[in-house]
């Protein structure tokens, strides 16, 4: 099994351990990840243009037909950006010809036979729980997690075709797994803070404290994401902080300590 | 060539050098880029450069600071990583470079002191300078082919700079007439006979007729009195003549692989050359291009073989070293300096597409550097009443600023190793002390009110055709939201209205309240509210709205609206 592993922005520069946990659990499971010369996923640019923002995104695309690989991202943003385009570009006849053109000029070509994965559901659905949980080495008992779903993976449920949009149960299921608790709290679909992090700073910030308490209060001992976005507006809103503090732990970095890798391997 | 005029343009050039240099590096301690160095003083920063410079020798970070003159100045590690035939294109013209300078220029203070034997005339070093020479012509025009290659091909390409072109005629001019001397000197029977008198003895063309017969066979100097073929008796002479007078110096002057095959054509013209003092002259034209080179090196491109290195050094000494404030106001000046304008960046900058969609070149990092560069030194936009052509170019470079997405690759790729994450922060800080915001925050500074009245004012030519049916296709089409029905659902499950308790939160409408005005027609009045822009894009009102309307897709669409259309009114009332 390949795929085209999507980094996005902010992986690489602020949050490596993310990229090296992706790649350290797929190797494990045998799944080969290859890096193309993808652009940003269009998700800034759209509040500055919609064809702007479809353009960037196909350009991801075709680069990766191109390759003849489907793409897997660990980035519930640019999962769900690039998901919308494909709905845009599917719905929209006039939209399509004007990307297909702008892509002709460097040579590129809108396919649309692509299919955007994130990480949780290749892992539950194409993998298996099953199987994860066979291969579990270490298994987390005891441990109380809070999944921390993101939005853009959930939602526009048509769109993203990731799980259902009211009542998801994809994260628990992996995180069972793994041995460790996955607790009900009711924040729990609610956005990280972080698309306002830039435009309105102190709503932002009561956003992220709001579910940060309400996760404490349901007895969480760690907050488990599967967005770059979400972990770092965690840890950034705790690090200049005296209130109380959850521990923040990407899912593949959980999955990799009930694997039994090492945890220096998964960027701990 | 005379010693006291050689000796005077030398220290002019020398002089003019230092000066130049000082006035440049004094950018360094003089520009402040960045809200956190506005108070750091001349003082501050000269100190920290002494303890830099103290620290970088007599420290563990000299280790640093060594590896990384030899990985990342001498050998361009950065560059190999980033771009392998611009690195081979730069090694040539670097390995030839310095080649020719140390052996060739400074042959008197170095070569001489580090081999006893040698001659300009004699292998290796007849051989050598001919392969430096060429090394440079080959990467000179690596050089063009690229940067040809890259303006055919690349929209936004890193901005033409007169110091490029500077750069490349004057090392072509010096390396064409030190050829061009080269051969000439060799077909010259002028020289042969100025070396005759010196080291036979005699120039008198009679008495040296089998060494001239031996140098017009062996060594091609043309000889226009010479009868041909010369008698294999003559040869036998005038071999004896050179082994006992020449030979010690010369080697055969077809070592010179470059210059031998140019004396060739010269051939037939020795004569002319020689009446009009062709050897004097073009010693001159390349030595006097020389010191050219050397006077005015710190405004062509020649300056990064100065700057890039202290950049690199700077960069290479402190790996992750968080910095005193000087230390950082010292090292983003030096960034706008060191800055090369290879445009690799460019190439791999993450939001490159959107450059090229919204005709923006001030996305890229090379022309953001620019940019920043000139608002630094209030070029960007001039105090006073700035033209509409400045203002718009304001405005253009704050979308370039806020349209990245800190991805970092440019830092990564930098062959110069800039910090230039820490540069666009500091950057896009100055122009929000400009009053060049990003639109979430220049849209919501205007109340949707004033928004809409600025835009009933406009002659924006509605009536020929309606662009937003393109760009906000949603917001255009009246059955996209026409169908709701106020039913609140989407206000009720909005985690930004629910957590706006403070009504200076920046809320000021409900989205329901967003699309009612839609339903009422006014468009106008919904793309100024600071709603839109407050919106979490969480896509909970779309998810639940019972009427299937695609609520937050419609706020993303006034966005993109109102960047095009309350940009356009922008520009004219907030600065008039």
């Amino acid at each position: 099994m390949k795929y085209a592993l999507f980094l996005g922005c902010k992986i690489p520069s602020r949050l490596p351990a993310y990229a090296a946990s992706t790649r350290a659990v797929f190797q494990h499971l045998g799944v080969t990840l290859l890096d193309l010369d993808f652009n940003c996923c269009g998700y800034p640019a759209r509040s500055v243009s919609r064809d702007g923002f479809v353009l960037a995104a196909a350009r991801n695309l075709a680069l990766a037909g191109q390759a003849g690989l489907n793409v897997l991202t660990p980035c519930a943003c640019c999962f769900g950006t690039l998901r919308h385009a494909i709905a845009l570009l599917d719905e929209d006849a006039a939209l399509r010809a004007r990307i297909t053109q702008a892509l002709a000029a460097e040579g590129l070509a809108w396919s649309g036979a692509i299919e955007v994965e994130h990480v949780l559901p290749v892992l539950a659905r194409v993998i298996g729980v099953d199987a994860l949980a066979a291969g579990v080495r270490a298994p987390r008992t005891g441990l109380r997690v809070a999944a921390q779903y993101g939005c853009h993976t959930l939602r526009p449920s048509n769109m993203a075709r990731f799980d259902n949009p009211l009542a998801p149960t994809i994260f628990e299921d992996l995180i069972s797994l793994t041995g460790a608790t996955p607790i009900d709290w009711p924040r729990r679909l609610d956005c990280c803070g972080d698309p306002l992090h830039d435009a309105n700073a102190p709503l932002s910030e009561t956003m992220t404290r709001a579910k940060i308490a309400d996760a404490l209060a349901s007895g969480a001992e760690v907050m488990c994401t599967a967005c770059p976005h979400c972990h770092l507006r965690f840890d950034g809103v705790q690090s200049d902080t005296a209130d109380a503090s959850i521990r923040t732990l990407l899912y593949t970095q959980l999955l990799g300590l009930a694997l039994g890798l090492p945890a220096k391997s998964l960027g701990l | 060539m005379s010693h006291t005029l050689f000796h005077a343009a030398l220290d002019a050039s020398l002089l003019l050098c230092a000066l130049g240099l000082l006035w440049r590096m004094s950018t360094w301690y003089r520009l402040r880029i960045g809200p956190d160095v506005q108070d750091v003083t001349l003082v501050h920063r000269l100190r920290a450069l002494l303890r830099g410079l103290a620290a970088a020798l007599f420290t563990r970070r000299a280790f640093h600071v060594g590896a990384a003159l030899l990985l990342d100045v001498l050998l361009q590690r950065r560059l190999y990583r980033s771009d392998k035939s611009r690195w081979l294109t730069h090694l040539l013209i670097f390995v030839g470079f310095m080649g020719l300078l140390l052996m060739h220029a400074l042959a008197a203070v170095v070569t001489l002191k580090l081999f006893t034997g040698y001659e300009s005339t004699r292998n290796p070093y007849l051989f050598l300078r001919n392969l430096f020479g060429a090394m440079v012509v080959v990467g000179l025009a690596f050089f063009l082919f690229g940067l040809r290659h890259r303006r055919r091909h690349t929209r936004h390409a890193p901005a033409r700079r007169p110091r490029d072109a500077a750069f490349v005629v004057l090392l072509g001019f010096v390396l064409a007439t030190g050829f061009l001397l080269e051969a000439d000197k060799i077909v010259s029977p002028q020289v042969f006979y100025r070396m005759a008198k010196e080291f036979n003895g005699s120039a008198d063309p009679a008495e040296l007729k089998p060494l001239r017969a031996f140098w017009a066979s062996e060594f091609g100097v043309a000889f226009d009195d010479l009868t041909v073929p010369i008698a294999p008796d003559l040869l036998r002479q005038g071999r004896a003549m050179h082994e006992a007078d020449c030979e010690t110096c010369h080697a055969g002057a077809a070592s010179a692989f470059v210059s031998y095959p140019v004396s060739r054509v010269l051939a037939p013209l020795a004569r002319v050359l020689d009446a009009g003092q062709a050897p004097t002259w073009l010693l001159y034209l390349h030595v006097f291009a020389c010191f050219i080179g050397l006077a005015t090196l710190p405004f062509t491109r020649f300056y990064h073989a100065f700057a890039a290195p202290i950049s690199l050094l700077v960069n290479g000494a402190g790996p992750g070293r968080a910095l005193s404030s000087a230390g950082r106001a010292v090292r983003r000046a030096l960034a706008l300096d060191a800055c090369v304008g290879c445009g690799i960046c460019d190439a791999h900058c993450s939001v490159a597409p959107l450059a090229r969609h919204l005709d923006n070149r001030y996305l890229l990092p090379s022309h953001k550097l620019i940019a920043t560069g000139e608002l630094t030194r209030g070029r960007l936009l001039p105090s006073g009443h700035p033209t509409d052509g400045a203002r718009d170019a304001a405005w253009r470079a704050a979308e370039g600023a806020f349209g990245c997405t800190d991805c970092g690759r440019c830092t990564s790729v930098c062959p110069v190793g800039l910090d230039l994450d820490d540069l666009w922060q500091s950057g896009r800080a100055d122009l929000a002390r400009a009053g060049l915001t990003a639109p979430a925050q220049w849209v919501r500074a205007r109340p949707a009110l004033a928004w809409a009245e600025l835009l009933q004012s406009d002659s924006w030519p509605r009536s020929f055709f309606d662009p937003d049916a393109r760009d906000a296709p949603l917001s255009a089409d009246r059955s996209s939201f026409s169908r709701c029905v106020q039913c609140q659902t989407c206000t009720n499950v909005c985690p930004v209205v629910a957590h706006s308790t403070d009504p200076g939160s920046g809320v000021d409408l409900t989205p329901q309240k967003v699309m009612n005005l839609l339903r009422l027609g006014l468009r106008d009045l919904a793309m100024g509210s600071s709603m839109v822009w407050s919106c979490a894009t969480c896509y909970q009102c779309q998810e639940h709205c019972p009427q299937g309307i695609r609520v937050a897709d419609i706020m993303l669409e006034l966005r993109t609206l109102a960047v095009q259309r309350l940009g356009t009114v922008r520009s004219q009332k907030e600065f008039s």
